[in-house]
């Protein structure tokens, strides 16, 4: 008997070990998790995250990037809040909206200009019972930034530049036709193309049917920065998806499978000693 | 003293062959059941000419195989019924040898019937199906198949349920064939390359399953 | 052949019972770890923790079919009832297993490809295997005659394991699978497949070290026991009837 309960001590004491060094697990994935959210961690960036959101600061460019999960009816008034909440303000309505399809839903497209120093950009989509929101503030007063994703109306091209200019016109009333020629960087989102004016410097990438855009008055020089931790946020944040109930349906048919072998085990065991008894009691009345 | 392999297995192919000339029993039974299976195929498809390429070759092999069961069936349950069986394995013959003369013999049967299968579906499917590949390639999946055939079947003659058993038993095992084959076959009629590395791979199964059954054969009449 | 028939059921040996203890909490802790010690996925959610099974449950159906294939050869050879018995337990825990196998991965699949089913290679084989096992049992409740059972299932099952093999081996054979690898470089096509990082390593090789080992052998040797008494039962009948 003795030795029975070593074994199972030492086996125990296996499991527990291998339990103990499974639990410190603590990998650094480049992600912030914020319940089921997933943020990628933006390297160079201040990281500023809490419960309740994923916020990154790059200091130099005074510029915030934060993906929060808000209650709201829509996404316009939920990236609104999520701004007001940001910025200790109330913010006015937006300065341009749209909605595009991504692969992950549909998301509303806001840009806000909230003083002389302060513009936003906002993304977000409807998830479970609120929005997920990813909004960027820059508060440099040299320099206006716009953030934003246009569907391509022909999604052949792998060029963004009609909805460039689309911007350019809109927003800075400057066609394409007057920037100073095009530059092509590549960078950890994708590759861009840079238009440059004097005072407003335009880029733009293709990633599925959407074309991203980054407008930025004045020039301060970081558009490429700030456009690229921007579209690495809305490109690579993912919602880990809840299966759990599938994870109890596997588990259910293993007990049950295990079960029911156990159980005809012993089933058949007591039809044979029943059988056995049944054969010795003719025995003893044959006698 | 056994009397010598290659004599005993020819007496007893001409044995079954000449039981065949005599009743007509099986090969008749065989075909007909193969030419029901390519009608109803055909019915029960509706195939425009891109889909019957690539429905056709497993048409034949799955008509093939079908019809193969039937007559390791019958061609096994005749022997035991008969008591056919227990007086080879009392003859001075080497299982091995009543093996190879009862693999040999369906084989030919299922042979016969695969020949006049192609024809018939070039024929009713209009397709080149008389294509010296496709013919090698049928031979070597029919051997293939009557071998592993010929030694589960005489175990399930010996069951209660044997009618039924026998594709239970057979077309799970069996299925190395059936893929290999009709990815060979349906490669030569479609024009596609990768048709002669099915047919190595199923001309190697059969090399395998062919001397795994000659080994064995020895276990499963032993009583 | 002579033995004596017990009435009474023999008592279980003491190593059988703990080894079934062992088994029984080898399973707990197992699922613990999965279950709540491991990290969830990020990507793939809490129902990659099936994995911790499905892939294990595999390797018992490994071990059991094994045991079916050696039980069968070594009876060939010796003639001894026993190794028969042998083959028998193999074959009926390997199939639970290879089921185990089967529907954790199918209900894995459904959320991670959204589709309980598709005619992938492996999948394909794994499905055929378990048709295999249970054409197995099928024929042999069909055979009366014992020595004669003996036989015909000892060739089966060497030709049953074939199965076992192809399904281990199929993604070098046909590399069009979509299923993933998880230990060695995963098929261009995979889908859903995830990084065995330390954390999945912990809770996946104490489950992989139990199902590869206790779970059969214990279950094994249960059912091993079971026919042993089934067998000696028939001969009592036999006797009974006789007399």
């Amino acid at each position: 008997m003795m030795n029975t309960i070593i074994a199972v001590a030492i086996m125990l004491c296996l499991l527990l070990a291998g339990g103990a060094s499974a639990s410190d697990h603590d990998e650094t994935l480049p992600y912030y998790r914020m319940g089921a959210v997933n943020v990628p961690i933006l390297e160079g960036w201040a990281n500023q995250s809490s419960a309740d959101f994923a916020q990154f600061e790059l200091t130099e460019a005074q510029a915030t990037i934060r993906t929060a999960f808000v209650s709201a009816n829509n996404g316009i008034d939920a990236a609104q809040a999520e701004l007001g909440e940001m910025l200790g303000m109330d913010i006015d309505g937006p300065v341009y909206s749209d909605k595009v399809n991504l692969a992950d839903g549909t998301w509303n497209v806001l840009a806000f200009d909230i003083d002389e120093a302060t513009t936003a950009s906002s993304m977000a989509r409807r998830s479970e019972a609120g929005f997920i929101v990813i909004n960027f503030v820059e508060r440099n007063p040299a320099a206006r930034t716009v953030l934003v994703a246009i569907t391509q109306a022909d999604e052949s091209r792998d060029v963004a530049d009609p909805e460039i200019a689309r911007m350019t016109e809109a927003l800075a009333g400057v066609g394409l036709t007057q920037f100073s020629g095009v530059e092509v960087i590549d960078l950890a989102s994708g590759t861009w193309r840079v238009f440059r004016h004097p005072e407003l410097t335009a880029m733009g990438t293709v990633f599925g049917n959407e074309s991203y855009v980054a407008l930025q008055e004045g020039q301060p020089g970081d558009l490429a920065t700030l456009a690229d931790a921007y579209n690495r946020t809305l490109l690579g944040f993912f919602v880990t998806p809840d299966n759990s109930h599938y994870l109890a349906l596997g588990l259910a048919v293993v007990f049950l499978i295990l079960g029911t072998l156990v159980f005809s085990f012993s089933w058949r065991s007591r039809g044979i000693q029943r059988d056995l008894a049944l054969i010795q009691q003719l025995a003893q009345s044959e006698d | 003293m056994t009397t010598p392999f290659l004599k005993c297995v020819l007496a007893i192919v001409a044995k079954d062959l000449r039981a065949e000339m005599r009743s007509r029993e099986l090969l008749s039974v065989m075909a007909l059941f193969a030419l029901l299976s390519i009608l109803v195929f055909s019915f029960a498809l509706e195939l425009d000419r891109a889909a019957r390429a690539e429905a056709v070759s497993g048409v034949l092999w799955v008509t093939l195989i079908f019809a193969s069961l039937l007559g390791l069936n019958r061609s096994l349950a005749q022997e035991s019924d008969q008591g056919n069986l227990d007086a080879l394995l009392l003859a001075p013959v080497s299982r091995s040898a009543i093996f190879v003369g009862k693999f040999a013999g369906n084989s030919i049967f299922t042979g016969i019937v695969g020949l006049l299968l192609l024809p018939l579906m070039t024929v009713l499917y209009s397709m080149q199906m008389l294509d010296i590949r496709v013919i090698f390639t049928t031979l070597v999946g029919i051997v293939g198949f009557c071998s592993i055939g010929t030694l589960l079947a005489t175990m399930t003659v010996h069951t209660r349920a044997r009618e039924a058993l026998l594709p239970i038993a057979l077309l799970p095992v069996a299925l190395p064939f059936l893929l290999t084959a009709v990815r060979a076959t349906k490669g030569v009629l479609n024009g596609a390359p990768d048709w002669q590395v099915w047919l190595q791979l199923l001309a190697g199964i059969t090399v395998i399953y062919v001397a795994l059954c000659l080994l064995l054969y020895g276990f499963v009449v032993e009583e | 052949m002579a033995k004596e028939v017990a009435f009474e059921a023999a008592p279980q040996p003491r190593l059988l019972r703990v080894l079934t203890a062992l088994t029984a909490l080898g399973f707990l802790a197992t699922l613990y770890l999965g279950l709540v010690v491991a990290g969830t996925d990020i990507e793939q959610g809490d129902i990659q923790r099936i994995f911790y099974i499905h892939m294990p449950s595999f390797f018992g159906a490994f071990t059991a079919f094994g045991a079916t294939v050696v039980g069968g050869l070594l009876y060939l050879a010796r003639k001894n009832d026993a190794w028969d018995r042998i083959a028998l337990a193999g074959a009926e825990v390997g199939l639970a297993f290879a089921l185990i196998n089967l529907l954790t991965g199918a209900i894995w699949a459904r959320p991670i490809w959204n589709t309980w089913w598709t005619w992938d290679p492996r999948l394909t084989s794994a499905a055929v295997m378990c048709l295999i096992y249970a054409a197995y049992l099928m024929l042999r409740a069909g055979i009366d005659d014992m020595s004669r059972k003996r036989n015909f299932m000892s060739v089966y099952g060497i030709f049953a394991f074939v199965s076992v093999l192809t399904t281990l081996f199929i993604i070098r054979i046909v590399p069009e699978t979509i299923h993933p690898v998880i230990v060695g470089a995963s098929p261009q096509n995979a889908q859903g497949s995830f990084e065995a990082t330390s954390g999945v390593v912990t809770a996946l090789a104490p489950s992989m070290l139990l199902w590869l080992t206790l779970m059969p052998i214990t279950l094994m040797w249960h059912r091993y026991r079971l026919e042993t008494r089934r067998e000696a039962l028939d001969q009592k009948m036999i006797q009974a009837l006789g007399d």
